[in-house]
């Protein structure tokens, strides 16, 4: 096997030794190994690449999916941003953001800490992981059956003489939003829970038990040892709940369908509303690439930031 | 070994009749030997059985037969239909919307003319003259009408006997028999703020002025004018006053009015199949009334109609064939089977209506004591209709001042009518 050039260059180019000429590296499964990933590359070229380009393309447009688009220039991205309906859709979708980050994470967490090192831990856990093997179209009719107007929430506390038994929890904004976050934690804290737990058991042992040697316990554990130690995997916790919250679309489609008055739309919803209620495919296109972009920059810019932090601890 | 080569000659074999099964079609109404089969989509998923058994009849007296494909989303089915127009699949017949959404594919020139389809059933007598401007686009028809619907009120027997009530034959005796039912804790009316929103706003309207009902359909009045905002809010003190039922609860309507959830259904005429499926008989459990006009002194009483275009693509590739069944579906043999299989009225006075009450209103309505206005959802300008649904939407759930909602239906009918001159 030849050598890899990788020798330093020298300091200085004048009077230095004359340079070797540089063998190029020679790599036999070089060629075989491109065909081997060209259908890869053409499949996400073609499913990926090129429909982003099209929506690109179609965003710019004036299109109602019959005949030929009209180009209308950034015409459907200043119309969005004078849209009432599109301000409230950001409006929501900063709330999912801010809730499905916050407490699902944080009850998972909890869940997590609190099962840890039990010895019926597993089954503890159980139950709040069964949600997740739920599609969200199933968890958006089961809460639909809860939340609805007499549904069983309503229900549950006119038994039991409690206030809010009158409430509209799915009509009134921005109350429905907030109970659909409910809804998503629901399904998502049983697998954060697990992920935390995965975590966990991957924290070696001596420097906990050198840390509760030294007199630490509780708050002062999880703050100074527990918390520091898991934070590759809130990284990847919340990342992961930050792009799924920017996209949410099924949930909020079965229990609302983005009403009543579309004042519970996200933007992927509005995305579709647009797209395919209204025939307004540049609009919906605009609003596509809109959310593709807050998603992408949302995305690396945590992680950039979140991987950088942890290269400087 | 020997096992493996089994294994291979088996999925050799399987190959070659995946390959073999895939390049055929035998769906060419031209080219079969049977009965030929046409592809048809529509929206209506759930009318897969009464679609099928027209076609059954169709295979019998005209040797084609329904390729039936059904989607139960009506926003899928239509960019569906709207993407297969750039493909060389398209739809031989299908469903679709009248007004603004039909003018959309004849402006593509999308769909092959029904003109010489109209002529022969006009001078048969299979459909009413009236009928024809809906699918008239310039100078020529296109499509013929798959379904015909009056919108009545629908009323659960059992609960107007209980409280010896009778079918109300004015507005005012109307608010009389709701007011009844509010005072005994029983909803009067069906509401919902889920697509159908806009019902109540057109009975309401036609019942009052059916002038003013054309006018704002055809952009030469406005939303903020001030009969208008009077029907508005003669519903936001119907809603205030407590005469609908829960417009979130997502139970259907049928199934609402058989629980008794509320007493009356303002709805279609296809109701009728719907309340049969749920094992409500007709003129036993459930009747129907037209809803008196809301201004007593119109000369006509204003009955909302429906109807729903069954088109062929131009260019289909068995378009001749389609055409030749759309002209079949307009005849008397097709719209027996279709109305009874289905529970409804048809557009065709000669079809046999065997639900009785509905056969009379099929007759009434050709009568000159009813005025037919299109339903507000054809009526109206699809960017006007989703603007509108939305605010009739968030009006019935949070009732308030309607002028703002007005205004911003009213802005997009202004976007809409000045771009169309």
């Amino acid at each position: 096997m030849s050598a890899p050039a990788t020798a330093a260059p020298p300091t200085s180019a004048r009077g230095s030794a004359p340079r070797e000429p540089r063998r190029r590296h020679r790599n036999t499964y070089a060629w075989p190994a491109r065909a081997f990933s060209l259908p890869a590359v053409v499949v996400v070229a073609v499913l990926l690449y090129l429909p982003f380009l099209w929506t690109t393309w179609i965003s710019l447009t004036e299109y109602d999916g019959l005949g030929s688009p009209e180009w209308v220039g950034l015409d459907k991205y200043r119309a969005m941003f004078d849209d009432a309906n599109f301000l409230t859709s950001l409006r929501n979708t900063l709330l999912w953001v801010v809730g499905t980050i916050t407490v699902p994470v944080a009850l998972g967490l909890l869940i997590a800490m609190l099962s840890h090192g039990l010895r019926f831990g597993a089954w503890l856990r159980l139950p709040f992981l069964i949600p997740y093997a739920i599609s969200g179209v199933a968890v958006g009719i089961v809460w639909v059956f809860v939340l609805q107007n007499g549904g069983g929430l309503s229900q549950a506390l006119d038994a039991f003489g409690l206030p809010g038994a009158d409430t509209r929890w799915l009509l009134d904004a921005p109350m429905n939003t907030v109970v659909m976050i409910g809804a998503a934690a629901w399904q998502q804290t049983g697998v954060n829970a697990l992920l935390f737990v995965i975590g966990l058991q991957s924290i070696p042992r001596e420097p906990i038990e050198a840390a509760r040697l030294d007199g630490a316990s509780g708050w002062r554990l999880f703050r100074h040892l527990y918390w520091p130690m898991l934070r590759p995997l809130t990284t990847v916790v919340v990342g992961l709940g930050l792009v799924a919250s920017l996209k949410t679309f099924d949930i909020v489609w079965i229990m609302t369908q983005g009403g009543p008055g579309r004042n519970s739309e996200t933007l992927a919803v509005t995305m579709y509303e647009e797209t395919f209620v209204n025939s307004a495919y540049g609009s919906g296109s605009a609003v596509a690439v809109f959310l593709s972009a807050v998603t992408f920059l949302a995305a690396i810019t945590y992680l950039r930031r979140q991987l950088s932090t942890e290269r400087t601890v | 070994m020997r096992m493996r080569h089994s294994g291979l000659v088996a999925a050799a074999a399987a190959s070659v009749l995946v390959l073999a099964a895939c390049g055929g079609d035998d769906d060419d109404a031209e080219g079969a030997t049977g009965p030929g089969l046409i592809n048809f989509y529509t929206d209506k998923g759930a009318w897969e059985p009464q679609f099928l058994d027209v076609s059954d009849v169709s295979e019998l007296s005209l040797g084609l037969g329904l390729d039936f494909t059904g989607y139960s989303d009506a926003d899928q089915y239509s960019a569906f239909i709207r993407q297969s127009f750039r493909t060389n699949e398209k739809p031989d017949l299908f469903t679709w919307h009248t007004g603004s959404e039909l003018e959309d594919l004849v402006a593509e020139d999308l769909l092959a003319p029904t003109t010489h389809i109209w002529e022969s059933a006009v001078g048969n007598g299979d459909v009413p003259e009236a009928l024809r401007e809906h699918f008239t686009v310039g100078e020529e028809q296109y499509c013929v009408p798959m379904n015909a619907a009056y919108w009545v009120m629908y009323y659960n027997k059992a609960i107007f006997e209980q409280y010896g009530l009778a079918e109300p034959t004015s507005w005012t005796e109307l608010m009389t028999v709701a007011d009844t039912l509010k005072d005994n804790g029983v909803a009067p009316f069906y509401e919902t703020n889920i697509l159908f929103s806009f019902v109540w706003f057109q009975t309401l309207l036609a019942g009052t002025d059916p002038e003013l009902y054309n006018a704002l359909s055809s952009g030469e009045a406005s939303y903020t004018d001030p009969g208008v905002v009077a029907v508005m809010e003669q519903w936001r003190t119907m809603l205030e006053a407590g005469y609908f039922g829960d417009p979130g609860d997502q139970t259907t309507p049928q199934d609402q009015l058989k629980n008794g959830n509320v007493a009356m259904i303002n709805f279609g005429t296809f109701l009728s199949g719907q309340l049969n499926s749920v094992a409500m008989e007709s003129g036993t459990d459930y009747d129907f009334f037209v809803i008196p006009n809301v201004n007593a002194e119109l000369p006509q009483t204003s009955l909302i109609f429906e109807t729903g275009p069954m088109c062929t693509a131009k260019d289909a590739e068995n378009e001749t064939s389609a055409l030749q069944y759309a002209e079949w579906w307009m005849g008397e043999e097709a719209q027996t089977t279709w109305a009874n299989a289905r529970g409804d009225v048809s557009f065709n006075p000669k079809a046999l209506v065997q639900d009785q009450p509905l056969a009379e209103l099929n007759e009434q309505s050709a009568s000159g004591d009813y005025l037919l206005l299109e339903r507000y959802f054809e009526a109206t300008p699809t960017p006007v209709l989703t603007a509108a649904l939305d605010g009739f939407s968030a009006f019935v759930t949070n009732p308030g001042d309607p002028m703002p909602i007005l205004e911003t239906i009213q802005a997009e009918a202004d976007a809409y009518w000045s771009s169309e001159g």
